[in-house]
């Protein structure tokens, strides 16, 4: 149920940004808000509705960029791993931590991404920048701060257990 | 089940690169979902700021209005000679048995939404297959190129904008006739002018405008203007940054060109994507 209610937020959540990137003519920059739900997905869920919602996150993004090309639902998942593989050894129940997981889950996803767009490029690394990457990971974190409430709603009741891939 | 979650969209990227996919079912069905909530997002974005920018604009409107009225009076008189020499023209035209390529009437559309991945650059409008924008239609605007579409569907399509690195144009500088490719460079960055000669004439300031040679643009349409030309000592080409005649992120509305000058759809299938 909750799978659903990721993938429905992160519908919403990316039409909003994408209208909202367009009114204030944000060039360099984005703000991955479905990156937030990804993190607080490998925090709070199980291990398969976790990925279910992670991949489903990705899938949305990918379509929103225009050109579907499956590089987004696989980096999704890969940070809800990394993130639920380091959340085993930080207590992640407030908000601080949430930040710092959503800064560097921004960070890595930022660099993968233009790892693998530059490794399936013709043009080469020298038109794919990270300069923009510590604004993206300030504006991401502060949105996620913004969804923290939201986030809470729909928090399980219980913890999952402890353990890697539970 | 997480390792195919992980594997399978990771071997399709890998292996189809940046070519992308037709959209299926699912895709259609998130866009035919997102898309009216662009629109009434962007219109209601929209209406608030009309709103609070009437009332600003109502302050020294008297003096805009003269300022517009003298404005009108110069631009009667210019279309009026305008008018002659369009006149001029058919009757040439017709003296040299000139056939005017007919283009159908371009579709105007509205942006309704920015692709909010930083890796590509696109637009997305509020016209799509059910109103005749298909894949590889050329984007303008009064203005100047947009960029050209990449997906279709009922609703709504999307806009790869100049600026996308995957983006290459033949252009022509409008002073010279050199022609010249126009790259993108990513989001924030100028677009690039590749492969013209160190012996070609090229200033900053001149203006270059689509060569009609790219399968996507008609000839003529403007692109934008040169900016810091430089001669390196051991190259064969010039550099030179192209700062684009529309300010591609802020674009409102804009024209499709209903023509596709015979670019394939990456599948194959016939241009409608």
């Amino acid at each position: 149920m909750r799978f659903f209610a990721f993938s429905l937020l992160a519908l919403l959540l990316l039409s909003v940004e994408s209208v909202l990137v367009k009114t204030f003519g944000f060039e360099v920059t984005r703000i991955d808000v479905g990156l937030a739900l990804v993190v607080y997905a490998a925090l709070r869920c199980t291990t398969v509705e976790g990925a279910l919602s992670a991949f489903s996150v990705g899938y949305l993004l990918d379509v929103f960029t225009g050109r579907p090309t499956g590089l987004y639902p696989a980096l999704a998942v890969l940070v809800f791993l990394l993130v639920r593989g380091a959340g085993v050894v930080v207590d992640t129940r407030s908000r601080g931590p949430f930040a710092l997981f959503v800064a560097v889950a921004t960070a890595g996803h930022a660099v993968l991404a233009v790892f693998f767009t530059w490794l399936t490029s013709a043009e080469g690394g020298q038109v794919f920048s990270l300069s923009a990457v510590p604004l993206q990971v300030i504006l991401t974190t502060l949105a996620g701060q913004a969804m923290w409430p939201l986030l809470k709603k729909i928090e399980p009741g219980e913890r999952p257990e402890p353990g890697l891939l539970r | 089940m997480v390792g195919t979650l992980l594997l399978a969209p990771l071997i399709s990227y890998l292996t189809t690169g940046h070519r992308g996919r037709e959209p299926n079912f699912i895709d259609r069905a998130v866009l035919f979902i997102s898309a009216p909530l662009q629109a009434v997002l962007t219109s209601s974005i929209e209406t608030v700021g009309e709103v609070g920018g009437g009332y600003l604009a109502l302050r020294g409107a008297h003096q805009e209005a003269q300022i517009c009225r003298v404005g009108l009076a110069e631009a009667h008189a210019e279309l009026n000679a305008l008018r002659e020499a369009e006149a001029e023209n058919a009757r040439l035209k017709s003296l040299l048995d000139y056939v005017e390529d007919t283009v159908d009437q371009e579709i105007v559309a509205r942006v309704i939404g920015l692709n909010p991945s930083p890796q590509f650059q696109s637009i997305r409008i509020n016209r799509g297959e059910d109103d005749g924008v298909r894949f590889g239609m050329p984007v303008v605007t009064a203005e100047g190129a947009v960029g050209h579409v990449i997906r279709s569907v009922s609703g709504s399509a999307d806009v790869m904008l100049l600026t996308d690195p995957q983006s290459h144009i033949g252009g022509v500088i409008e002073r010279t006739r050199v022609r010249v490719t126009i790259s993108g460079a990513g989001g924030g960055r100028p677009l690039s002018l590749d492969l013209v000669r160190r012996e070609d004439d090229l200033k900053d300031g001149d203006v270059v405008v689509t060569a009609g040679s790219d399968g996507i643009f008609p000839r003529g349409v403007r692109v934008g203007v040169v900016r810091t030309p430089e001669r390196p000592s051991v190259s064969m080409f010039l550099k030179a940054t192209l700062e684009p005649s529309v300010e591609l992120n802020r674009v409102e509305e804009v024209l499709v060109i209903p023509v596709t000058m015979g670019i394939p759809s990456p599948l194959g299938l016939g241009g409608k994507r």
